[in-house]
């Protein structure tokens, strides 16, 4: 290997870094700073903890407990490494490989440069130290064969990292196409959500069936790991089996092993590991060869079959007219609805949203739906009108973060400005009646709410979409970021953005307040008795949306002219591409 | 005279950078004018502040006699002007013709004009077949016809054209050529920068010149045809005439 290109490529990755901090200002380049020391100080204080703990605290611990504490650690770890990964799959390489294929570098050295750098997440500076430093400890309080404990824990990193790798390449390759990209990232990070929601999940469940201390609502794994613990005898079969043929678990077994003398699952283990690690890496190399030499493998699927939908009735859907709506404004919402349905990281977004909502919100009413009162059942039908948008918020504060480069187009055009925002605003009303309608529609047969306080929830439900549009178009005006393509995560921004992107988040519980005032007033009149709660409550309903209407209409010329005013700075943001 | 485009001490800073200096542009409705001058001269920053994308730090612009400065003038100006930015304005999620028609709608184009319109764009900038692409997977060159063909859609009073012919295909690109030079037979004023000089010595009538900022010559192409070629023009606007060509040392010998 030529050290001076070697060289060369590590200043290259060095300056990249560099410069992009430097872009991003001074406030960042020091909280990112302050971000790598502190993770160093953990990776340092981890390992010195863990040292202690090996060699002070863990002389008599079982070698079955042993086994469940490697155990925990290895899957925490692996937790944190799959966060990592998720958002890992949307930053580019280290050094992109294509940018130098066509100076004289091999390909090799670049691999492995890479490689090396993958390990520099957070996730293995703060896990990696630690479980040295315990191995350590128990080598000095236990017995000296805990010393092939170091040997184990590097195997286990290996096999990690290198496959990690050979993961990330896989996806490069597929993600060549770009709208494939976004949809992949889509679907990775919504198989994530689902996944760790997922001990959630069987805890619930379990909790359910079995009804036994609150412990069991945390996650599963470590309930796994509490059962050797509670008595070392009662292991159950499934376990010990698991962790013979489970590679990750080798860890926790090699320990078990050690602390009772023998030697031969340790050394085997790590042997695996390492072996497994050496599979995962040369099958990412030989993938990156061929990805980047154009040796590709890949069949040339067949795309047309899919694209050949779009049809006569998609492309009409964009010349329809929306009665009572200025031509251009109707333009604008059936584009950008379109164009909203048509991004995956839209589509992402109300997936999960929709799933975490009906998870939680169901749970929990499923199992108190007798303890309900018949007072209280209104603020449930209003509280899923508030639920309903806490997805869309980040939609609707940021009304052209994902216009992107598009956006040149409406500063571009001659349509006034306010009609730029009710189109904005009406491409997203139909998401937002489908949610509600179907969370309310739920509501109502589940819990067995009245039809008039359905109704009513309707109504608030339209109302409360006009409040937090007029909300959404002054502060996607004042405070506009960009969202970098196929993800819903905004591309680095100025600390001060952030902040205000913060507190006009925070803002939000407090413009969706008077949503709940007439089921409040049902209330108060139902206890007066001057009215049924229900009445009241649809009267009011009806009172408040056409009171937020009103006001909508009075705010659309003075935001347009605020958008007018500010557009030029908006295209400014959403147009400046930062890596 | 009929001004199209009349600017006054326009003057855009990037910080400390000085990217257009007190420019005063004049430019004749009906004529086809092309805006020369050596990379990062300040052409595009120009272009973006006369079509409202940039605000200027300081100076005036008249565009098709309107003063811009005010939101409503600006807007009526807009709606008679088409251009194609140096960096694109698309919408990724969208189709071709799903975005032509949402830009002629945007234009306040009845309904079976946009139609007409954007079916007779798509064949003349042979995008026809590919209805079913969104705009994310067009090629480079794909794209920038896409963003001509928004940029005539209105059939603008003036155009303004950032390099509307850079990774244009030659078939495509000499249809657009008897467009443009249609559009201006018909009363049009066009504001094209391209590095090609062949195209702007074949097609334009008038020539602007600017380096780092500065407007350092401004003439008909009859006059410079006179004196000479365009290039020698060019050349020796932005200094370069003269000067010592440099080359690289290893190559000598
Ligand atoms: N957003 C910006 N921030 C900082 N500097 C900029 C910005 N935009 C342009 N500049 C600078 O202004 C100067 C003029 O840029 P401009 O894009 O107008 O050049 P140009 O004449 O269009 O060049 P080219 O022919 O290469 O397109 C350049 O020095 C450029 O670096
Ligand atoms: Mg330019």
């Amino acid at each position: 290997m030529d050290t001076s290109q070697l060289r060369t490529i590590l200043w290259l990755r060095w300056r990249l870094t560099r410069n992009q901090w430097r872009r991003s200002g001074q406030l960042n380049a020091v909280i990112m700073m302050l971000i790598a020391a502190a993770a160093f100080v953990i990776g340092a204080a981890g390992a010195i903890v863990g040292l202690l703990i090996g060699a002070l605290l863990m002389k008599n611990t079982t070698p079955w407990a042993l086994l469940g504490i490697w155990d925990a650690i290895v899957i925490a770890f692996l937790f944190f490494w799959m966060i990592g990964i998720i958002s890992e799959i949307q930053r580019s390489e280290t050094i992109d490989i294509s940018k130098l294929l066509h100076l004289p570098v091999s390909l090799r050295e670049i691999f492995f440069v890479n490689y090396i750098a993958s390990h520099f997440t957070l996730c293995f500076i703060v896990f990696v130290p630690s479980m040295l430093g315990l191995a350590l400890g128990l080598a000095i309080s236990k017995s000296g064969l805990m010393l092939l404990m170091p040997f184990l824990v590097a195997g286990f990193i290996f096999m990690i990292s290198a496959w990690t790798y050979c993961l990330r390449g896989w996806l490069v390759t597929l993600m060549a196409n770009k709208r494939r990209r976004r949809a992949i990232i889509a679907g990775v990070t919504f198989t994530f959500i689902l996944l760790s929601q997922l001990p959630n999940l069987l805890g619930n469940i379990l909790h359910d069936h079995k009804r036994h201390g609150p412990g069991a609502t945390q996650s599963a794994p470590s309930e796994q790991t509490e059962t050797p613990n509670s008595g070392g005898q009662v292991v159950p079969r499934v376990i010990v089996e698991a962790h013979k043929y489970v590679p990750f678990l080798w860890v926790g077994n090699g320990a078990r092993a050690l602390a009772e003398g023998s030697v031969w699952p340790a050394i085997l283990g790590s042997a695996g590991m390492f072996i497994l690690g050496a599979l995962g890496l040369s099958r990412a190399y030989r993938s990156t060869v061929r990805f980047y030499l154009g040796q590709t493998t890949r069949k040339r699927s067949t795309p047309r079959a899919k694209e050949a939908k779009v049809s006569r009735a998609q492309i009409s859907f964009l010349e329809k007219q929306l009665p009572g709506i200025p031509d251009e404004s109707a333009a604008m919402a059936l584009a950008f609805f379109r164009s909203l349905m048509r991004a995956p990281e839209v589509k992402m977004m109300l997936g999960t949203n929709f799933m975490m909502l009906l998870f939680f919100g169901f749970m929990i009413l499923m199992r108190r739906r007798a303890g309900i009162s018949d007072d209280f059942r209104p603020f449930i039908a209003t509280g899923a009108v508030v639920l309903t948008f806490f997805g869309l918020t980040r939609l609707m504060l940021n009304q052209f973060g994902h216009d992107r480069e598009g956006f040149r187009a409406l500063v571009l055009s001659p349509v006034l400005r306010k009609h730029i925002l009710l189109g904005k605003n009406l491409a997203l009303l139909p998401i937002t009646v489908c949610l509600g309608a179907i969370l309310l529609l739920l509501i109502k047969f589940v819990i067995g709410v009245t039809v008039a306080v359905t109704f009513a929830a309707f109504l608030q439900l339209i109302a409360a979409f006009l409040l937090l549009s007029m909300a959404g178009n002054l502060i996607s005006t004042l405070v506009p970021y960009r969202v970098a393509p196929g993800s819903m995560k905004p591309t680095k921004i100025p600390a001060m953005t952030a902040l205000l992107l913060f507190l006009s988040h925070m803002l939000f519980p407090v413009a969706m307040g008077p949503i709940f005032l007439p089921a409040i007033a049902g209330l108060l009149f139902a206890k007066a008795g001057l009215m049924s709660a229900g009445a009241v409550n649809l009267l009011f309903s009806i009172v408040m949306l056409a009171t937020t209407a009103f006001f909508y209409r009075l705010s659309l010329p003075g935001l347009g002219n605020l958008l007018q005013r500010h557009e030029k700075r908006i295209l400014e943001v959403v147009t400046r591409e930062i890596e | 005279m009929n001004l199209a485009i009349e600017t006054n001490g326009l003057t855009r800073c990037f910080g400390d950078l000085v990217a257009v200096d007190n420019l005063d542009l004049r430019v004749e409705a009906g004529k086809f004018y092309g805006f020369l001058g050596p990379n990062g001269a300040g052409k595009s920053t120009t272009i973006k502040m006369l079509t409202g994308l940039l605000g200027p730090t300081r100076g005036t612009m008249r565009i098709l006699g309107e003063q811009i400065d005010r939101p409503e003038k600006a807007r009526e100006v807009k709606r008679r002007i088409g251009v194609v930015p140096e960096e694109m304005a698309l919408f990724d999620n969208l189709t071709a013709r799903e975005y032509l028609i949402f830009i002629g709608r945007m234009y306040g184009l009845p309904l079976a004009t946009v139609r007409e319109r954007t079916d007779e764009l798509l064949e003349m900038m042979t995008l026809a077949d590919e209805h079913k692409k969104l705009t994310l997977e067009f090629s480079h060159g794909m794209n920038k016809k896409l963003t001509l063909a928004a940029a005539l859609i209105p059939n603008p009073d003036l155009l303004f054209l950032d390099e509307p012919f850079e990774g244009v295909d030659a078939v495509s690109s000499s249809i657009l050529r008897d467009t443009l030079k249609q559009c201006v037979q018909r009363g049009a004023t066009v504001f094209l920068t391209s590095h090609v000089l062949e195209i702007v010595e074949r097609l334009c009538t008038d020539v602007g010149i600017i380096t780092k900022g500065k407007l350092v010559y401004q003439g008909t192409m009859d006059e410079i045809r006179q004196a000479g070629s365009l290039e020698e023009r060019f050349l020796k606007a932005v200094g370069k005439d003269h000067v010592e060509r440099q080359s690289l040392s290893w190559l000598e010998g």
